[in-house]
């Protein structure tokens, strides 16, 4: 790629040099065998199958939804990060950072914009992509465990989204957890005692905020992550994206 | 040739002289048949720039509406003060709306458990797998079933006074008795109908209901959960 | 897997008696149960831990004053503890503001003589019935007391039926 002959041999100087071959073994990806290796043979890449059907890559097939899903969920993980840094789970200084996040940090309020929007965002995309999954027969064997991996993945998006609601700590999150605390409160025989050890306490003060936290930035996204890498690796072992056929039926 | 010389080495293309094991059934199977994969394309590059590029559209799109839109933020929480009204997170909305009119143990744990189930239960129950439409065989005992059951649903959902379930629900039944009375499919959407399948016709009821319900919740509904025309 | 002595044992006469087991898979279920107890013992362990033994949540019994306070046939809102208190010509009594539908507080509407939860649109009547709405149970009464220098008491953790009432 390079034009001149400076900058070529030097590329090759670097390419040639041992550190560079310890890291990158198989060299560019130039032939199908060196792209095989690519996938197969990379950490985080060989979830993917190394081979694809053409049929399933069109934007028709899938609307791309499910790639859309996992994105969204990367940009959250990355927003919610750099928000983390300024955010307090505590009752006094939580809406307080709130304020500071919006007025005085710099591109605070863009940052929370994103996150906020990409929260929105994923619950629909998520729910697009079931139904769509749904109407084009993406269920049928052998992809039925992969449907209800992915049903559990819808519960942990909404999840994420209710206990995200509740860390501004304004009216809006405070009364919307209060009437959904409520409602988990009637599930016969065991919903109290679980309402007691999801708000830490009968009321939601200071330990609820501070347990909604944890399960908003540790424990359901690792749920989460474990959760994503099991559906996307049932695709590779099931055979592979369904896509119709012509005839409207899938394959 | 091959009955003179019985060292011959080779087959003989005459099946019943010398058959041949062409399948193997073991008792309770069918013979498999693996469709054709089609063309097929390496991921990288393929998938990696497809999904790198959905990535970037993706990116900037956000970028562009968070610009503009900005996130709400409302005085402080105060436990001692309730907003009128107290609307939950926007996918909730259609859960409480559902909540105006049944009691929260039906409409708050044992509706949206029996959701999730079914949900799960989709793919185990009774896979249609030649996609056969809803009309397609006895179309008098389906005929029957179904309107035993819609009228047993539109009953219950009256005696609640549940408008919000019901007008979807009247509605979603009524495209779906059209290719009953109409069998010779007259227009591409009637034919359309008409291929559908049972399973279809359930999701898509469930998508019509939980959509009115999100918009009732999300845009006509004011103080005290009454009733509000959202341009007024 | 069985010793000879043990195979002797695999010829019995008697049907009732036990199949052997041998010592491998007697080991593995001596281990399965172990692990299961362990597991078992965890969860309980980690569930006990999350529930906490001690809250910092506010006192929940409480002095409103005294009875001249509330004028005769009043409802008075006691913000802080979000407790009504109901005066008659003759009663006096504590009712709680959290609507029993789903825990939105209610509020006072002396022009219709009701109590309206704003939520759901739950109404109630000075007594805590239920008048309208999707709320299933009527407002709780908490137990009031006289102490000795003649101020209320309020606890709000003692729930008492409605005919328990202050006669003043």
């Amino acid at each position: 790629m390079a034009t001149t002959v400076w900058t070529q041999r030097l590329l090759e100087q670097i390419t040639k040099a041992r550190v560079w071959r310890s890291i990158f073994r198989h060299g560019p990806a130039r032939t199908n065998r060196t792209r095989s290796l690519a996938v197969f043979g990379n950490l985080s890449l060989h979830i993917l199958p190394v081979k694809v059907r053409e049929k399933s890559l069109a934007v028709r097939a899938t609307y791309y939804l499910g790639s859309i899903s996992f994105f969204l969920f990367v940009v959250l993980t990355v927003t919610g990060i750099l928000l983390m840094l300024y955010y307090h789970p505590a009752v006094p200084d939580a809406y307080r950072d709130m304020k500071d996040l919006v007025y005085v940090v710099a591109n605070g309020t863009f940052l929370r914009n994103v996150h906020r929007l990409a929260a929105q965002a994923m619950v629909l995309a998520v729910f697009w992509h079931m139904f769509h999954v749904f109407y084009r027969g993406g269920y049928k064997p052998p992809h039925e465990f992969n449907w209800v991996v992915g049903v559990g993945l819808l519960l942990v998006t909404l999840f994420l989204s209710y206990t995200g609601y509740l860390l501004p700590w304004d009216q809006l999150a405070f009364w919307a957890i209060t009437v959904g605390t409520n409602i988990i409160g009637y599930v016969p025989l065991l919903g109290r005692p679980i309402r007691f050890l999801l708000l830490g306490g009968h009321i939601i003060g200071q330990n609820a905020l501070l347990r909604f936290y944890v399960l908003h930035c540790v424990i359901l996204p690792l749920a989460a992550v474990v959760l994503i890498a099991e559906h996307f690796w049932r695709i590779q072992k099931d055979g592979g994206l369904t896509v119709r056929d012509d005839n409207e039926r899938e394959e | 040739m091959s009955e003179k010389n019985s060292y011959e080495v080779g087959f003989s293309s005459d099946a019943m002289k010398e058959p041949r094991r062409i399948v193997f059934i073991t008792r309770n199977t069918s013979a498999k048949v693996k469709g054709d994969v089609g063309p097929q394309l390496m991921s990288y590059p393929h998938v990696i720039l497809r999904e790198g590029i959905v990535f970037q559209i993706l990116t900037i799109v956000l970028v562009a509406l968070a610009l503009f839109w900005d996130a709400p933020l409302e005085q402080l929480a105060n436990p001692l003060l309730t907003p009128n009204p107290a609307k939950a997170p926007w996918y909730f909305l259609g859960l409480q709306e559902l909540l105006h009119y049944f009691p929260p143990i039906v409409a708050g744990v044992l509706i949206p458990t029996l959701v999730v189930v079914a949900l799960m239960v989709i793919p185990y129950f009774g896979v249609n797998i030649q996609g056969e439409p809803l009309w397609g065989r006895s179309r008098r005992t389906r005929l029957q079933i179904f309107l035993g059951v819609f009228v047993t649903l539109f009953v219950f959902l009256a005696i609640y006074q549940a408008w919000t379930v019901l007008v979807p629900s009247v509605l979603v039944a009524a495209l779906a008795f059209v290719p009953y009375f109409q069998p010779s499919g007259t227009s591409r959407f009637v034919r359309y109908l008409m291929s559908r399948t049972l399973p279809w016709w359930v999701m898509t009821w469930f998508i019509a209901v939980a959509l009115t319900l999100t918009t009732v919740g999300t845009f006509f509904r004011g103080p005290g959960w009454s009733w509000v025309w959202p341009w007024r | 897997m069985s010793m000879p002595s043990e195979g002797k044992e695999k010829t019995p006469q008697k049907p009732e008696e036990m199949t052997p087991v041998s010592r491998r898979d007697f080991f593995n279920e001596i281990a399965g149960c172990a692990l299961a107890i362990a597991g078992i013992g965890a969860t309980v362990v980690t569930v006990e831990y999350s529930s906490p033994n001690v809250l910092f949540e506010p006192p929940t019994t409480f002095r409103a004053g005294s009875v001249d306070d509330y004028p005769v046939n009043s409802v008075t809102y006691l913000q802080d503890q979000q407790v009504y208190i109901v005066r008659t010509e003759k009663e006096l009594w504590a009712m709680s503001s959290v609507c029993t539908h789903l825990g939105c507080i209610t509020q006072w509407k002396p022009e219709s003589n009701q109590i309206a939860c704003p939520c759901h649109g739950s109404k109630f009547e000075r007594d805590g019935k239920v008048q309208a709405g999707p709320a299933p149970r009527p407002l709780p009464h908490f137990s009031v007391r006289l102490a000795a220098d003649g101020a209320l008491v309020v606890d709000k953790l003692e729930i008492v039926e409605e005919t328990e009432i202050l006669r003043v």
